[in-house]
């Protein structure tokens, strides 16, 4: 408390400093506390009430959470769920960073670019046009990827209609979209690492690899934890992909959490049971976000 | 960037005004698929206007995410439209959002609608709703080439089930190979939501004389696993399992029967008028759809009617208008515009409907006895629940039995939750 | 020129990206060897990403029967077949959707630049208290599914005036969480001594934010602008909520309009996305040079 009045009332040059960097960040919590704070605060009220044919709402406490929080459906969305994030993760994070590395060695400017647009043009695709797109290179009959495969003498897969190829399925449809998001986020930082690193690294007798190891990787520690901090996030929420082609088939194969919520919420008008689902996410990715943070994050010299 | 942000801010403070003074009723719906049958309504709108002064306007959303949309809304209470198109057992049922339709106008559907037609638009007997979609039932398409192809009459269908699983059998070329078949019997539908794989199946369900839930719809155990459930459940899985007739390596059914590789699909009467876009090279007759212990007849999961919003300031002009275009020949007009089947009985034979490739058979079906009907608010989940239990045995992830019993037990515990 | 050494292998004079700029140094034919085979893989996945709009891009061209032939025949019967591009302009007024979808997009872009860099700022480089709580807590906005919160902000947009308002679409997009991340990231390697430098001088904070940081993080303010362009572009759930006239569509409506519940319509919704991807092509196009040009700039300062 006397912090906050210290800020409000500077005393001294330190006090007008910190005061500075609290008003650098107030507009973005201005903004963020007008849009959602009522909408959130809502959203975890409804997690104690169940709304009754006719519209009316009752309070029934943690009665849904243990409802849902024990239901095997749930339990399900949520192991689909992280198998798709096991697929889509790390997959999307070390082809980024191959693909940033490899980017940022090519000399021709006008070739990196083309070759950079390239793999950013599916950011620019909304999720769902992608979605779709991808399901019908999936089709097993008439689709370009068995026709490819049969090509190599491969017979023709059943991709979104296998009950085991689904999840990976869908996970390449994520890495597709992401990948050129954290690709740009990587090579613009590579493109900030001073040359004089790379200098003392090849003085000391440094190959490529070791270069990479000891140079690269440690200054690039701040944007890797981001962009697994967000991919883990994006790929946790996933849906878009999912509720436009499978819909959480087959046989709930690739139901995941979010699908689930929004049926839950929106096909099965039970808004209380998908708000003690929205608690869930926000508190597991919360507190995965806190770990990955505090292991991962190591101060950098600069 | 300035020149952007200056016209953001310009934008951002005038309200975007279109129908500056008109006064006017606003309908929502989501058939995007049927631009003109939305249109009709605003054409019929200016009309209506000379009347009374106000006009409609149609607001399409798209249907993914629509329930959201519309529960917002309605939750906002003032933004919300005048009319909007949906299920009356959710809106009506599972929350309180729609008005009662006036007693003249019911009467007037109550007398004009197909007897199947009759409990749809109503919750609890009380009419809110008026259907627009006929025809929303199933009925068998099947290729006539592939029939001669196979030596099978095209204009002898089968007519039971056992009869229907033979004719598949001729149907099928298998690969010699013992992968895939090259040619299946019946398009099966088997990905997506399990609400739309047991909309799918029912018509088998009710065909080997089963329902999903007792009459009273208050329990499920004892109807959802009955025998009779158990055996259609088993003669639709042994479809792809043990006949193999059927395969779920095809994709969307309604592509393989348009590329030829599924001689017979069951589906809606919207279908005809995918294949004359699609594949038209097609050639197609649609029959009833076979029998075995009951007719499956003319039942549907997805009723959609048309219905007013309670809270709406203009309420009794909407249904003013609901009355302007509550006649046989606005029927006509509506439903022909777009190519659908029109929903009041007189004009189920008129020259239009004759001369659809449906026609015979959507008689045929209308004569079988109505069968049962679910609309119960919890609907989706209860569908959703037990199309898990198809989607198993189809996926072979276990037999029909212990599925369906697992099943019942679970809408068992919806219906009580 | 190749000049033998005692290893046996070739030196050769090779051009080398450094910092942006092309530079002169010597490699080994091993290392040159090394650097086609990363341009060769570069250029590979690049095609590899590409693929699926080269696809859609095909598809595009083609009626519908032509779709759904078996066995899949990869080129249009003509290929100037813009039949499906004329039907989606006349069955959707998809020239309004582009001008609202763009309007939109500016100003998220532009609001999220400004905010984010100042609250990364203040994140980055001061200490108050509190600081490490409100991160958190700005980032836990994106934890949260969209899915539970938007009935609640819709009545709260509704309470506010904004539905149905450029204002109101772009409500919940004038921040970017994302933003504030990675403003942060890159305004953290910006060493401390030139803002302590400048603070010697006696700049105040909010000159150092223009003259010092700014100038130094143009590389990720491209990006961003950029990323959050896109990511607004193609923004479906919360514009289909909020808006209800016709004219206030965006380009993602458009899209889902030639999908429904029974069946998509392959062709058209081809040619509209590539429609919609066009612009953003143009803007990536546009921004990437500056990129460029900034980091080409900011190189020479080293």
């Amino acid at each position: 408390m006397r912090q906050w009045l210290r800020i409000a009332f500077p005393r001294n040059y330190l006090d007008r400093r910190k005061r500075a960097g609290f008003l650098f960040v107030l507009p973005a919590l201005l903004f963020f506390g007008s849009v959602f704070i009522l909408p959130l605060a809502q959203s975890i009220m409804y997690s104690f009430y169940k709304i009754a044919p006719g519209g009316a709402s009752e309070f029934v406490g943690l009665r849904l959470y243990e409802k849902v929080l024990t239901d095997s459906t749930f339990w399900t969305a949520v192991q689909n769920t992280v198998q798709l994030l096991l697929f889509s993760v790390p997959t999307t994070v070390v082809c980024a960073l191959a693909v940033a590395l490899g980017l940022n060695r090519i000399a021709n400017l006008k070739w990196r670019n083309l070759w950079a647009s390239m793999y950013f043009l599916p950011f620019a695709t909304s999720l769902v046009a992608a979605a779709l797109i991808w399901q019908w290179i999936y089709e097993p009959v008439y689709g370009f990827m068995n026709y490819a495969l049969s090509f190599v003498g491969i017979p023709p897969q059943k991709w979104l209609q296998s009950l085991f190829q689904v999840r990976p399925a869908i996970a390449v449809v994520s890495v597709w979209v992401r990948i050129g998001f954290d690709t740009m986020i990587f090579l613009a930082a590579l493109q900030s690492i001073p040359e004089e690193y790379y200098e003392a690294a090849r003085i000391d007798g440094a190959n490529a690899f070791q270069k990479l190891w000891y140079v690269t990787l440690p200054l690039l520690n701040a944007q890797i934890i981001m962009v697994c901090i967000l991919e883990l996030i994006f790929n946790f929420k996933i849906f878009d992909q999912v509720y436009a082609t499978t819909q959480g088939g087959p046989a709930s194969a690739s139901q995941t959490v979010i699908m689930l919520l929004y049926d839950t919420a929106f096909k099965f008008f039970r808004f209380g049971d998908a708000s003690v689902m929205a608690v869930f996410v926000f508190v597991t990715l919360m507190t995965i976000t806190l770990l990955q943070w505090r292991i991962f994050r190591k101060p950098v010299e600069y | 960037m300035s020149v952007i942000l200056a016209a953001a801010m310009v934008a951002a403070v005038i309200p975007d005004t279109s129908f500056a003074q008109q006064k006017k009723l606003v309908l929502w719906t989501h058939w995007e698929q049927n631009p003109d049958f939305n249109k009709w309504y605003e054409a019929k709108g200016k009309e209506f206007a000379k009347k009374t002064g106000y006009e409609v306007e149609v607001v399409t959303i798209p249907y993914q995410g629509y329930e959201a949309k519309y529960l917002a809304a309605f939750m906002a209470k003032n933004s919300a439209p005048d009319m909007f198109m949906g299920m009356t057992h959710q809106w009506c049922g599972q929350y309180d959002f729609c008005d009662r339709m006036p007693a003249d106008l019911a009467k007037i559907y109550d007398d004009n609608l197909p007897k199947y037609m009759v409990g749809v638009g109503k919750w609890k007997d009380v009419r809110y709703g008026i259907p627009i979609e006929h025809g929303n039932f199933q009925q068998m398409y099947i290729n006539v080439d592939m029939f001669k192809k196979a030596g099978l009459n095209p204009d002898d269908p089968p007519k039971t089930m056992t009869e229907f699983l033979a004719t598949l059998k001729k149907l099928t070329i298998a690969d010699p190979k013992g992968g895939e078949p090259t040619q299946v019997g019946f398009a099966i539908r088997s990905k997506g939501h399990p609400v739309g794989i047991t909309d799918k199946f029912l018509p088998f369900a009710h065909a080997f004389g089963a329902r999903l839930l007792s009459p009273d719809m208050e329990k499920a155990t004892g109807y959802a696993n009955s025998p009779q459930m158990v055996a259609a459940l088993t003669y639709f899985g042994d479809l792809v399992l043990k006949d193999k007739v059927a395969s779920l390596a095809f994709g969307n059914p309604e592509d393989a029967f348009g590329q030829k590789r599924a001689a017979v699909i069951f589906r809606e009467s919207w279908f005809f008028g995918w294949l004359k876009k699609n594949a038209p090279d097609v050639n197609f007759k649609v029959y009833a759809l076979p029998c075995e212990k009951a007719c499956p007849g003319a039942g549907a999961l997805f009723p959609w009617t048309d219905l007013v919003y309670k809270n709406s300031p203009n309420k009794q002009v909407a249904w003013e208008f609901y009355r302007f275009i509550s006649n046989a020949n606005d029927d006509m007009d509506h439903h022909q515009s777009q190519g659908i089947l029109p929903v009041w009985t007189a004009n189920l034979d008129s020259a239009y409907v004759k001369s659809r490739p449906d026609y015979q058979s959507t008689k045929d079906m209308l004569a079988q006895p109505v069968p049962p009907t679910y609309f119960h608010p919890k609907s989706n989940e209860l569908a959703t629940a037990f199309g898990e239990a198809v989607v198993g045995v189809l996926f072979g992830k276990g037999q029909p039995k212990p599925l369906l019993d697992e099943a019942a037990a679970k809408m068992d515990r919806i219906l009580k939750d | 020129m190749a000049n033998g050494t005692a290893s046996g292998s070739t030196e050769i004079e090779a051009i080398v990206p450094v910092r942006g700029r092309a530079a002169r140094t010597v490699l080994t034919s091993g290392q040159v060897r090394f650097r086609w085979l990363i341009t060769l893989g570069i250029a590979c996945g690049a095609i590899v990403v590409f693929f699926p709009f080269f696809w859609m891009a095909i598809t595009s061209l083609k009626t519908a029967p032509e779709i759904q032939r078996v066995p899949l025949q990869i080129a249009p019967d003509h290929w100037l077949n813009l039949a499906n591009y004329v039907e989606v302009f006349k069955r959707e007024n998809f020239l309004r959707y582009l001008l609202n979808s763009a309007l939109v997009a500016s100003i998220a872009a532009v609001s999220s630049v400004v905010v984010s860099s100042l609250a990364g700022f203040g994140f980055a480089k001061y200490h108050f208290p509190g600081r490490d709580v409100f991160f958190l807590a700005i980032v836990g906005i994106l934890m949260v599914p969209f899915q539970s919160v938007v009935v609640p902000l819709y009545v709260w947009m509704n309470r506010l005036g904004l539905l149905d308002t450029y204002a109101g679409i772009v409500a919940p997009d004038l921040v970017s969480v994302f933003g504030v991340f990675l403003m942060r990231q890159s305004i953290e390697m910006i060493p401390n001594d030139y803002i302590d430098a400048a603070r010697m001088d006696g700049s105040s904070e909010l000159r150092i934010f223009f003259e010092v940081i700014l100038p130094s993080v143009k590389p990720a303010i491209a990006t961003l602008l950029i990323i959050k362009f896109m990511w607004s572009w193609n923004e479906f759930f919360w514009p289909m909520v909020v808006i209800s006239s016709p004219q206030m569509k965006v380009v993602t409506m458009g899209l889902m309009s030639f999908t429904n519940m029974y069946f998509i319509e392959y062709n058209l919704l081809t040619a509209a996305a590539v429609i919609s991807i066009l612009p953003i092509l143009v803007i990536f196009v546009t921004l990437q040079r500056w990129v460029v040009q900034a980091v080409v700039m900011s190189g020479l300062k080293g």
